[in-house]
């Protein structure tokens, strides 16, 4: 008697439309994500009342250590390191736009007198329209 | 003569390697984007000009001398009793501003948490004073929140 084969097909996962989720998540990500121009790392302090900044705002990032970095908004952000450097930084940007909003980026454990040096030079070149930089508040645990 | 089936093999394009590709891409942007915040505090500033309009004996002043250490109107109070003891005063005049002070050597976060407290009220005017200004104002009726209402 003659023997039938019975043809085996062999058991695989399909993994071809794997590709198409990982680039549709890239393409999300890419166009959600906002970056910012200032690359200097905070750990920023939280509240719960909250408003949402102007996109193209310029910032003036202070480090843990007191360190500077400013953007413009829009290039890249530079470090600084004195507060004259940021004196020609604000006018510049103010004599520019007017009604540009600034944001302070400050790590939440600096000194308040390192804070206040850099918000006296916004008020000094009549820079309006600020904004201090937080994270949302944690609900306590156990909420 | 027999005719041979030849057992053809499909023509495809190997793709599984591509779904690494794209989650090692996802990877890599993750680990080296460095996302921006885009919430904060927002506040108006007066221009600088000599002081006309800032009336300290007719406002709150939130003096910060440390985390969770808080005197306002220059009597000693935590957080809560500051926030309920603005909204009161609000309560007779919302327009009443508030001046919050901060001693030099205070982490910043401590600030954050009053203006927070501040925002959460809608208060109206919040006002951090300047170096200058607490000196003119030390001067002045023996510093401010000297006299309350």
């Amino acid at each position: 008697m003659k023997k039938l084969r019975v043809q085996r097909s062999r058991a695989y996962i399909p993994t071809a439309s794997m590709a198409d989720i990982a680039f549709l998540l890239i393409i999300f990500f890419m166009l959600t994500t906002s970056f910012s121009p200032v690359k200097m790392s905070v750990d920023l302090a939280e509240a719960a009342n909250r408003e949402e900044v102007d996109k193209d705002a310029a910032i003036v990032a202070i480090g843990p250590s007191g360190e500077m970095e400013i953007s413009n908004g829009i290039n890249p952000g530079n470090r600084i390191n004195s507060l004259d450097e940021l004196d020609i930084f604000l006018q510049e940007v103010v004599m520019q736009d007017p009604t540009k909003q600034f944001i302070i980026k400050a790590d939440r454990e600096i000194r308040y007198d390192v804070f206040n040096a850099v918000y006296e030079k916004l008020r000094n070149n009549n820079c309006r329209r600020i904004a201090l930089l937080t994270e949302a508040k944690q609900a306590p645990a156990g909420q | 003569m027999a005719i041979h089936v030849r057992n053809r093999i499909p023509a495809e394009i190997p793709t599984a390697s591509m779904a690494d590709i794209a989650f090692l891409l996802i990877i890599f942007f993750m680990l080296t984007s460095v996302y921006s915040s885009n919430f904060g505090l927002q506040y108006g500033l007066p221009k600088n000009e000599p002081l006309t309009e800032v009336q300290p004996l007719e406002s709150i002043h939130v003096h910060i001398l440390g985390p969770g250490q808080y005197t306002v109107d220059r009597r000693p109070a935590t957080l809560p009793q500051i926030a309920g003891y603005i909204d009161m005063k609000l309560k007779q005049n919302p327009k009443k501003p508030v001046i919050v002070q901060t001693d030099p050597d205070v982490p910043y976060y401590a600030t954050i948490e009053v203006l927070d407290v501040c925002k959460q009220l809608r208060v109206e005017s919040v006002s951090i004073p300047t170096s200058s200004e607490i000196a003119m104002w030390n001067n002045f009726a023996g510093g401010i929140g000297g006299v309350t209402q």
